[in-house]
């Protein structure tokens, strides 16, 4: 591990670096309250205002809703996910 | 990169830009959900919205049989001032390419 | 500022997690362990293999995550090195 400051390990992603490598894939976007939108990144800023594509929205991990295009305020956004998840339920 | 259309999609406001003057649908927190025209919006997504709407979604739990019941209230507003901390997404109506 | 006695900033101890597993605690019944990639100065972060864990009334799902960027708004504590449960 390297000390103060220093990051050159080459595997460092900023959240910049990750949203620029996003734009136009699959993505999963879930939010604080929970419900998750699957669908096609169109773009985002730095509020981590989303417009997606081909929109499903997901209640609970049942489909609920779908939306051509869809823009989610970033104020609710707990992640973006690039892949397709596999669900589990614990114990 | 030069030549982006009018119409192209290059930051999420851009969406609700697009949708002037069109019917969309707007999620707000506490399940509360409006159809309306969209007059004008600002950065922070405040809107104003004409002909609308609006649907409440709650669920009662009864309490003799614990059935969640959910009730769905319905309105109607000729015009009104949405607040934009409260909205969750928007949806423009579908646009055929 | 001029008498911060700690010999570590918070961001340099995070700077120092970059590369290895980290558990993030998120205010609400919401905790995620994964190996940080990076974080700006909001503390959004990149994390990779991500197990995400929620307690809900039916009990606690877990779900499995590739490459997440997670809001910084509503995270409660970090804590390097992973969690100490068995995955």
């Amino acid at each position: 591990m390297s000390g103060g400051g220093e990051k050159g390990t080459g595997t460092t992603k900023t959240p910049a670096d990750f949203l620029k490598s996003i734009r136009g894939r699959p993505v999963v976007v879930k939010l604080n309250s929970g419900v998750d939108y699957r669908g096609i990144l169109a773009c985002l800023d730095g509020y981590m205002n989303i417009a997606m594509e081909q929109t499903e929205e997901y209640v609970n991990g049942q489909l609920k809703n779908k939306y051509g295009d869809a823009f989610i305020r970033g104020n609710n956004v707990l992640y973006i996910s690039t892949t397709r998840r596999n669900l589990a339920d614990g114990a | 990169m030069a030549s982006e259309e009018e119409s192209a999609v290059k930051e999420p406001l851009d969406l609700i830009r697009l949708s002037l003057d069109e019917r969309i649908y707007v999620k707000l927190r506490s399940d509360r959900e409006l159809r309306g025209k969209l007059h004008a919006y600002d950065q922070h997504l405040n809107m104003i919205l004409g002909d609308v709407e609006e649907v409440v979604t709650s669920i009662e739990i009864d309490d003799e049989t614990y059935e969640e019941i959910v009730r769905t209230t319905k309105r109607n507003v000729p015009f009104l001032f949405v607040r934009g901390d409260g909205v969750i997404l928007v949806s423009p109506p579908l646009r055929t390419a | 500022m001029a008498n911060n006695p700690s010999q570590l900033l918070p961001s340099e101890l995070i700077d120092r997690c970059i590369g290895s597993k980290i558990w993030v605690i998120m205010k609400g019944d919401k905790e995620l362990v994964g190996t940080l990639r990076g974080f700006d100065v909001y503390v959004n972060m990149v994390l990779e293999d991500v197990t995400e864990y929620e307690i809900t009334p039916e009990g606690r799902r877990i779900t499995k995550l590739d490459q997440i960027l997670l809001n910084g708004n509503n995270i409660a504590i970090l804590v390097p090195g992973g969690s100490p449960e068995p995955e």
